[in-house]
């Protein structure tokens, strides 16, 4: 089981690096949603143990349960992911309609031109 | 009573998210909400400096159990630092007139998260407060809502996430090895894991504050970011939510992980040499003056980290001074570029001064800090540096100073002079903090040996 989750956790962030580094913002934005979830399915591997569902009254007779604070922090940490990605989503959408390009050549292109236009203005006071 | 200052802006931040920012009383309850949470805070300050420490477990679980809020002398120092600075920012932009309506809001929600991760006691529960800051803070990135400004939040929201990213699965990975998530717990669990477990994890955390920092080879979103945002926003930034970075690294690096800071003392050392030089070189090159501003963050970051490789007790008093210091120095900065008028050039002169390190300034302090550290630990490379880069400085503020304030051009218009007189204020502090630095002094020193006082 282990060795499962740390191959769908490798693949995950191994396809979110890959398209973290694409042009296209969108496929930016994917894949740091990517890594992300990486992340969440991370926490979920560290505690994997075998046992009992953790649920008060814990039955007697010695029978182990499994960690459920992995779930816990799993369960929080997915809201959080979801809270990042839709606001990180949001920022994409409003930098497309700002150069009506998701295109990160088009961007910096934008940013050089309105950098010099700064630079210019500062030393003409 | 360690719900206060959390529960206050929280209540507040919510109910602000619901009116209209703009209106000048909705900013001023904010500006009112602040500074109750500021004036619980450094009542609570006093009360840890003389127990200690104060806790309270949520929910009346037992410890271990429920989730623990923890106020030792260092939290104190940085949350109340945080606290001036929000202040200072949201004071500024509510007298000279805020342009969208969730600014007040989220500067209380921001508040919050500081405030959360300077009061917890558990590892968990720092990255949930994180997590609540840096969504804050990325939305106030966008504040002005140009084209500019949503590139520059685009910049900050992905490298952050990813810094967030890695810092989560370090504090798993703590988890994993030592089987408990409270701070305390994992310091007295650490010493059986693994050594080579513990670089791994250590520099994973390390990585997650260096990019909050803006530390050298992960610094590249910083000026890009602070070049583009409106200067009450870049206050905010470097002046609050850097503290995160450096308040992390003392805590994970110091409290947490101290053999591997130990370990890595040398490669801390070299980031912070590189970054002290390469921001304070690039500050002097560049034009703009929020850019060379931004380049000069770079550079007084790699004083903290410095110290930091230095440890014992001088060296974590330095970096703690240090932090302090550069947080105030560049509020002040950033919010004086952002006005304009009379009395704005001394707010400005003052600030130059600090960070320069000239006395009587607060930043004289932290420079004297991080000197003594190096001259303890025998290292003259240190003690150069720390001379050059302190030239260096003076060099570029002086260089914006002559560019923006002796152009002996009278600007088109002024800000509002409560705006001004609010600005002159924290030049003030910054100046008192110089002339009467004991109790800054005595804060930090506990603060650091609370820090190396923990078992090796």
């Amino acid at each position: 089981m282990t060795l499962l989750l740390s191959c769908v956790v490798a693949v995950l962030f191994g396809s979110g690096a890959y398209l973290l580094l694409k042009r296209d913002l969108l496929r930016v934005a994917v894949g740091t949603i990517l890594l992300s979830n990486a992340a969440n399915l991370w926490i979920m591997s560290a505690g994997l143990s075998r046992g009992g569902a953790p649920i008060y009254p814990i039955p007697h007779g010695g029978q182990p349960v499994s960690d459920p604070l992995v779930q816990a922090l799993t369960l929080t940490a997915i809201v959080i992911t979801f809270g990042t990605s839709g606001v990180l989503l949001s920022v994409v959408y409003r930098v497309y309609l700002g150069h009506g390009s998701a295109d990160l050549q088009a961007i910096s292109e934008a940013e050089v031109r309105e950098e010099a236009e700064l630079e210019e203005e500062e030393r003409r006071g | 009573m360690l719900v206060l200052p959390l529960g206050i802006t929280w209540f507040l931040a919510a109910i602000l998210a619901l009116l209209d920012g703009r209106r000048s009383w909705v900013g001023l309850l904010g500006v009112a909400g602040l500074a109750a949470a500021f004036a619980v805070t450094v009542w609570l300050t006093t009360v840890v400096l003389q127990v200690g420490r104060l806790e309270m477990t949520a929910g009346g679980w037992p410890a271990g159990i429920g989730i623990t809020l923890r106020l030792d002398a260092l939290g104190a120092l940085f949350a109340v630092t945080s606290l001036v600075v929000l202040l200072a920012a949201l004071g500024c932009e509510v007298l000279s007139g805020v342009r969208a309506r969730a600014f007040p809001a989220l500067v209380l929600f921001l508040a919050t998260g500081l405030n959360g991760l300077f009061l917890t006691g558990d590892a968990f529960n720092f990255y949930v407060f994180f997590e609540v800051s840096m969504i804050a803070s990325f939305v106030l990135t966008g504040y002005g809502e140009r084209s500019r400004e949503m590139r520059a939040t685009m910049i900050f929201v992905m490298v952050n996430l990813l810094g967030s990213v890695l810092f989560l699965a370090g504090t798993v990975a703590l988890y994993h090895v030592t089987g408990t998530l409270d701070m305390v717990g994992i310091s007295e669990q650490i010493g059986s894991v693994r050594p080579s477990t513990v670089i791994l994890i250590a520099s994973m955390i390390l990585v997650a504050f260096a990019v909050k920092l803006g530390l050298f080879p992960f610094h590249f979103w910083l000026p890009a970011v602070y070049r583009d945002t409106r200067p009450v926003v870049a206050a905010i930034l470097s002046g609050a939510v850097a503290n995160i970075g450096g308040y992390g690294l003392l805590r994970f690096g110091g409290e947490l992980l101290p053999s591997a800071l130990e370990v890595g003392a040398t490669a801390l050392l070299v980031l912070g040499a590189a970054s002290i030089v390469y921001g304070e070189l690039l500050a002097i090159s560049r034009y703009p003056t929020s850019e060379v501003l931004a380049y000069s963050s770079i550079g007084q970051v790699g004083y903290i980290l410095i110290a930091l490789a230095v440890g014992g007790e001088l060296g974590y008093g330095a970096a703690i001074l240090y932090a302090v210091a550069n947080s105030l120095n560049k509020t002040l900065l950033f919010l004086a570029t952002g006005l304009l008028g009379g009395t704005v050039g001394a707010a400005f002169a003052v600030g130059a001064f600090s960070v320069a390190g000239v006395p009587p300034s607060v930043g004289f302090f932290g420079k004297v800090a991080v000197f003594q550290a190096g001259i303890a630990d025998g290292s003259a490379a240190i003690v150069c540096l720390v001379s050059v880069g302190a030239a260096l400085s003076f060099v570029y503020m002086f260089q914006i100073y002559q560019r923006n304030f002796w152009r002996g051009r009278a600007p088109r218009s002024s800000s509002p002079l409560s705006a001004r007189l609010l600005i002159l204020g924290l030049a003030g502090l910054v100046v008192a903090l110089g002339i009467w630095p004991e109790p800054l002094l005595a804060a930090g020193r506990q603060a650091a040996t609370g820090l190396a006082g923990q078992p090796r």
